[in-house]
């Protein structure tokens, strides 16, 4: 058994309306202050390259094929299931390239593991986070909706290479 | 115009301030939560966010009405309509401008003129405990039966100091009429009951947020032990009812707590104010204590019950009766 201490009341105290008042006076300058709130859509959160936002494909230089060779290592690794990639063959030297690349983005759980696992520098984790739609169907994103230039993902490619440089230094940029 | 025209208008005019009012209390109370939280409130409906009632009012027009198994169908449906009617009957006897003419026609206004005003404002004022306690017994529903027994208990204890801090106010003014306690305090600022009945006033205060259920004594809802207390079961407009019944109830106390102390309609140090200046001094006095409502609502912890009871019963009216006593002998030997 616990024996609580109550503290004892001053008389000044036991009338509690001065309490009240001072109570009241708290917040009415809390009134005043400055607010916290952030309009959402109006005002974006603020993105670093740290944010791991949804995973973009990476399109090559001519702006037309992806950097994927569809070796299925990201498919692999994702905890959540969410890649699916159906691989074909291509004349290009590559010889194989996705023919189906699709992220269920309602699986997708942000991890960056389809990152990490990726030999060749295909696929990224953007600061796109928003996600909203009106069908489960929509939300399956495939290649036309993930493809982005090298441009728009580079701040995040740059902060993985700093972090990874140790064992990445020798790999090539597909 | 004829003096039915002129009261029918006077209803329209006060009912529809009213109703506005009701409905501009319900965003004033998320509002003025959000800032004393930091925050910005609703601000997404109309400029401002001043439309945020209208959509809200639109939304519970389309949501199902729940009647749930084992109610007491009548009474269940019934209860939101007692609770939100005695407020605004109440309205009609508040005087709130001096004399004016409309039409030819010389009249105050307020609906009706009664010389048992502040009687009948106490009397249709103790009606609104019904809508609670049927409310809450109706719903067949533990926490619904709680929030209404102590809803009951919470209004009779506080009655008694609210009706007690009026007496001592009619017994000054020598007049149960409305308009007759108004006119009373007209002049300089220092006529004002608030000033010759210092403690009436404090008592009045504390018991119209009892009264009207609000925090920090508002057992009848108690969201963290009774699940929203009689409410609990309701939803729909007859839910919004309840809401309006309340905020309405508010309005009434703020607006009674200015005409009893605070001097009404009276603009202070002018005695022959044009009505519309009554007005406006009316409704800033209302809106004084509506902010006050508010304003304590968002700062205070609710009590425990006992404390409340302990308060009704052991402080406030001994205090309200011993100033009655002293009213009455600085009347009889005065007068």
């Amino acid at each position: 058994m616990v024996i609580v201490k109550r503290k004892e009341l001053s008389p000044w105290e036991r009338l509690y309306l001065p309490e009240v008042a001072r109570g009241l006076a708290l917040t009415l300058r809390a009134i005043f202050r400055p607010k916290v709130t952030r309009r959402y859509p109006e005002e974006p959160l603020p993105v670093t390259p740290v944010t791991r936002g949804q995973p973009r494909l990476v399109l090559l230089e001519d702006g037309e094929h992806l950097a994927c060779v569809s070796c299925g290592l990201c498919e692999a690794a994702c905890p959540a299931y969410a890649i699916t990639i159906d691989g074909g063959e291509t004349a290009r030297f590559i010889e194989r390239e996705p023919v189906r690349f699709e992220i269920d983005m309602l699986r997708c759980i942000l991890c960056g593991f389809c990152e990490e696992a990726c030999p060749k520098d295909a696929i990224f984790m953007s600061d796109e986070l928003e996600l909203a739609d009106f069908s489960r169907r929509a939300q399956v994103y495939d290649i036309d909706k993930l493809k982005r230039p090298r441009a728009a993902l580079q701040k995040r490619i740059d902060y993985f290479y700093g972090v990874n440089d140790r064992w990445r230094k020798s790999s090539s940029t597909s | 115009m004829s003096v039915f025209a002129v009261s029918l208008l006077k209803v329209l005019l006060i009912y529809g301030g009213m109703l506005t009012l009701a409905a501009g209390m319900t965003l004033a109370e998320r509002k003025v939560s959000a800032w004393i939280q930091y925050r910005i409130g609703p601000d997404r409906v109309g400029p401002f966010g001043t439309l945020q009632p209208v959509a809200d009012g639109i939304k519970f027009l389309f949501k199902e009405e729940l009647v749930p198994a084992g109610a007491n169908r009548f009474l269940f449906r019934m209860a939101p309509v007692l609770a939100a009617a005695p407020p605004m009957l109440a309205v009609a006897v508040i005087p709130c401008a001096g004399e004016l003419t409309i039409g030819g026609v010389q009249t105050r206004l307020s609906i009706a003129d009664l010389d048992i005003s502040a009687l009948y404002v106490v009397a249709i004022g103790g009606l609104s405990i019904y809508g609670v306690i049927l409310g809450g017994w109706s719903s067949n529903s533990k926490y619904s039966l709680l929030g209404g027994l102590r809803a009951s208990a919470q209004m009779v204890s506080y009655e008694l100091a609210l009706i007690l801090c009026i007496l001592s106010v009619t017994l000054l003014a020598g007049s149960l009429n409305l308009h007759v306690i108004v006119d009373a305090q007209a002049g300089p600022i220092w006529n004002w009951n608030v000033f010759s009945q210092p403690l009436a006033f404090l008592l009045f205060v504390v018991a119209t947020f009892a009264e009207t259920n609000r925090h920090p004594f508002d057992f009848a809802e108690c969201e963290p032990e009774l699940v929203g207390g009689f409410h609990t079961e309701y939803s729909s407009m007859r839910f919004a009812l309840f809401f309006l019944g309340e905020y309405c109830a508010m309005i009434v106390m703020a607006s009674l707590t200015a005409t009893f102390f605070l001097g009404g309609a009276d603009v202070p140090f002018w005695r022959d104010a044009p009505w519309y200046l009554g007005l406006c001094a009316f409704l800033a006095k209302t809106s004084l204590f509506l902010f006050l409502f508010l304003w304590v609502r968002w700062t205070l912890p609710r009590f425990r019950f006992d404390q409340l009871m302990a308060l009704g019963w052991k402080v406030m009216l001994p205090l309200a009766l011993a100033n009655l006593f002293l009213t009455g002998v600085y009347v009889s030997l005065a007068g």
